[in-house]
């Protein structure tokens, strides 16, 4: 069923909402920008409709909200330890499709990845429900079409702003009904953008003395002197999965603490470092070539259905270096041909 | 040639004696260092039509056109009227018609009524500039009808970060956009590249403790670069939404005692900058017994004492609570002669009305 909510009948809305459900949006927070006087949007736990950004795509992705960036996961005292508590509201989160479609993606990284299930990851995650927010056709650095992440069916609500202040809304789920009884209905459906400026194709990798050739391959080494490993691309990636955990000590008793974990990425200096300080991958083009191959094959090679990237093009947005994500796919398909008829 | 030539009427006007008997150097102000393309069309026209087809980037970002004539001034005057109306009452607001806040009424036919103050100059700042804190030329643009036009001088430049590329330590009144930083440890992965940055670039007041992942920082070194900000990869780090300035004073180049400037406020809001600034002409004409010469700020501020120009210079001026101001400056100079400052007490100069004696 769906309505047409008038600005005051979508704010009584949204205030009974929030008496039930801890709710996350995009937020703009001014002037927080990398640069001077830019604004950047992120998600946030929001109090009312006027909060939520619908207008920008978020600069960093909805995971943060299911997976934050640091998290407790559990407290140690000597040969004790506790698990660090969740709220048992339930949480509505307002999202893009590519942004939802995300999640199937960590959802297998993390739950039942090698017969283990995240159980810091699962609980929040059991938690969600979406409001799905109609995508206008993002920006230019948008190719969700390609990865066929632009549709979604996972969602409770739809949601189309309008200018007026008014909310189209469709409901999916039963259990929003009595949010809208007194409420007239209306046609309405949401729309999903169905092309995208920046089109994609992945390379398809035949076989294993391909993708050897293909890790040999001097396309890598031009990132050596571009990519300064920040890793401000896998942070803003609505895929990746990747974290570290450390154990913080209160005060001077090493045996009190806590665990923590905090996103990391391959991208970072150290991430690889192991025991007596080797590192896997010392250099920009090593670490570049790790993430392009974990996203756009060994991902796939081993969960079949789709690669670890929904093409939102936040990892282009946010690259400070200009490295564009999609380029780099171009250069790998180029890379790959050129394997292919022997030239290299 | 015999020509019988008033040439400090003419430099008030903002025409420069040259070399040449009867040619002259136009300075056209530039606030900020920044205008439309389109005044170009006039730069070019006058150059053209009275100048020598040429013009120079003056020192402190005007526009020169040098070969102009004694007796095309007139002509040349009546045409800058547009762009003088556009540049300095259109884009800055300024009152023509005041000078040193005193109605005197402006001929729009006659050019430049001063050359005091000297044109403001600016870096680029965050209009573009990856590094900038503030706007630079907008905040000239209010700065400008506050001591433009006026028989005082003062030489003000503006730099968009400490980096300090338009050099405000160079001159009377320098201005230093900071940005005041907000660490949110929640969103901080412990990568160390602020901590990186700060040290290879800046002042190395970033720490990343081992024990806990997170940065510590020594707040009182920070110099409000935000750099930080700029290379952290989750947003831990961002700039606070209000601007700060940090003023330096007393810097110059020169024959006799070229110095460095020193600060004289930091984390100072924009009223606090603009409302010291409206003291300028206050102070001037103290120190110069009401009679305004051709003498920068500087040198105004030695005659009076650092003290004193603080006194005069804050009056009346509600500071933000975030702003310190230097209780003393320790000047450090080149003394080109020494012991230059020496000399007879007939030959000090003085400061302040000078009605008692
Ligand atoms: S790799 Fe880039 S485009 Fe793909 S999901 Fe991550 S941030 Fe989005
Ligand atoms: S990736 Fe697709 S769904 Fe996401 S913002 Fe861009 S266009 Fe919208
Ligand atoms: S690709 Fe860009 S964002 Fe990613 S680590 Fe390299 S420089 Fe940083
Ligand atoms: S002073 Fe700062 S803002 Fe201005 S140009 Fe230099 S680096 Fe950029
Ligand atoms: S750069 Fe950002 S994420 Fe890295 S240590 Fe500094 S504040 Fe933390």
């Amino acid at each position: 069923m769906s309505y047409r909510l008038t600005q005051n009948e979508a704010d009584a809305v949204f205030a009974e909402l929030l008496k039930k459900f801890d709710i996350y949006a995009p937020h703009r927070h001014v002037c927080a920008g990398r640069y001077s006087d830019d604004d950047i949007v992120k998600y946030d736990k929001v109090e009312s409709l006027s909060d939520v950004e619908y207008k920008k795509k978020s600069d960093y992705p909805m995971k943060e909200v299911i997976s934050p960036i640091q998290q407790a996961l559990f407290y140690f005292t000597e040969d004790e330890y506790r698990e660090s508590k969740v709220s048992s509201r339930p949480i509505l989160i307002f999202a893009r499709p590519c942004d939802i479609n995300a999640q199937k993606i960590q959802a297998r990284i993390y739950a039942g990845n090698g017969g283990f299930t995240d159980s810091y990851y699962e609980r929040m995650k059991d938690r969600v429900k979406y409001i799905l927010m109609d995508c206008e056709g993002g920006d230019d650095n948008c190719f969700c079409v390609s990865m066929h992440t632009n549709k979604t069916d996972n969602y409770s609500l739809a949601v189309k702003f309008h200018e007026d202040g008014s909310l189209f809304v469709k409901v999916k789920d039963q259990d929003f009904d009595n949010y809208f009884q007194e409420i007239k209905e209306i046609e309405f459906e949401p729309e999903f953008v169905n092309k995208n400026e920046l089109k994609v194709t992945v390379p398809v990798i035949k076989d294993h003395e391909t993708l050897n050739k293909l890790k040999a391959h001097p396309m890598w080494n031009e990132f050596n002197s571009r990519c300064i490993s920040c890793g401000a691309c896998t942070i803003a990636c609505s895929t990746c999965t990747c974290f570290t955990t450390k154990d913080i000590i209160y005060g001077d008793n090493p045996e009190v603490g806590e665990r923590r974990r905090i996103e990391s990425s391959c991208q970072v200096d150290g991430y690889t470092t192991v025991a007596g300080g080797i590192s896997y991958r010392k250099t920009a083009g090593e670490k570049m070539r790790f993430k392009m191959l974990h996203k756009f094959h060994d991902y796939k090679e081993r969960f079949v259905d789709s690669d670890m990237c929904v093409g939102c093009g936040r990892c282009t947005a946010r690259c400070p270096q200009f490295i564009s994500i999609t380029t780099t796919l171009d250069k790998m398909s180029k890379a790959i041909e050129e394997i292919e008829k022997g030239e290299v | 040639m015999n020509q019988d030539i008033n040439i400090k009427t003419l430099q008030k006007n903002c025409f420069r004696q040259s070399k040449v008997p009867g040619v002259f150097l136009l300075q056209m102000r530039v606030p900020g260092g920044y205008v439309s393309a389109e005044m170009l069309e006039i730069v070019k026209h006058i150059s053209e039509t009275w100048g020598d087809g040429n013009f120079h980037f003056g020192t402190r970002q005007t526009f020169d056109v040098c070969g102009i004539k004694y007796q095309d001034v007139p002509a040349v005057n009546e045409y800058l009227e547009k762009y003088i109306k556009s540049v300095e009452e259109d884009v800055c607001g300024v009152d023509m018609d005041l000078i040193a806040g005193e109605k005197v009424g402006w001929n729009p036919k006659a050019g430049y009524p001063t050359i005091g103050a000297r044109n403001i100059t600016a870096c680029i700042g965050n209009y573009h500039c990856v590094c900038g804190n503030v706007n630079t030329f907008e905040l000239a643009r209010k700065i400008e009808g506050i001591i433009f036009p006026s028989h005082y001088h003062i030489k003000i430049n503006i730099s968009g970060c400490p980096n300090d590329c338009n050099k405000a330590h160079l001159c009377d009144f320098g201005i230093i956009g900071v940005a005041e930083m907000e660490y949110h440890p929640d969103r901080c992965i412990g990568c160390g590249l602020c901590a990186r940055t700060c040290e290879k670039g800046s002042t190395r007041v970033l720490t990343l403790n081992e024990e806990t992942g997170k940065i510590e920082k020594d707040t009182c070194c920070c110099v409000g670069c935000g750099e930080c900000a700029r290379v952290c990869p989750a947003s831990a780090w961002t700039r606070k939404e209000e601007k700060y300035y940090r003023v330096i004073i007393g810097g110059r180049t020169g024959r006799q005692t070229p110095r460095t400037g020193k600060m004289f406020l930091n984390w100072a809001s924009e009223d606090v900058v603009l409302s010291v600034l409206k003291n300028w002409q206050n102070f001037s004409a103290w120190v110069m017994n009401y009679k305004p010469e051709y003498l920068h700020g500087g040198h105004l501020i030695d005659r009076a004492g650092y003290k004193k120009f603080k006194e005069i210079m804050l009056e009346g001026v509600k500071l933000n609570p975030e702003c310190l101001v230097a209780e003393d400056i320790y000047w450090h100079e080149t003394e080109y002669r020494s012991n230059f400052n020496v000399k007879p007490l007939s030959l000090h100069h003085t400061a302040g009305p000078q009605d008692k004696k």
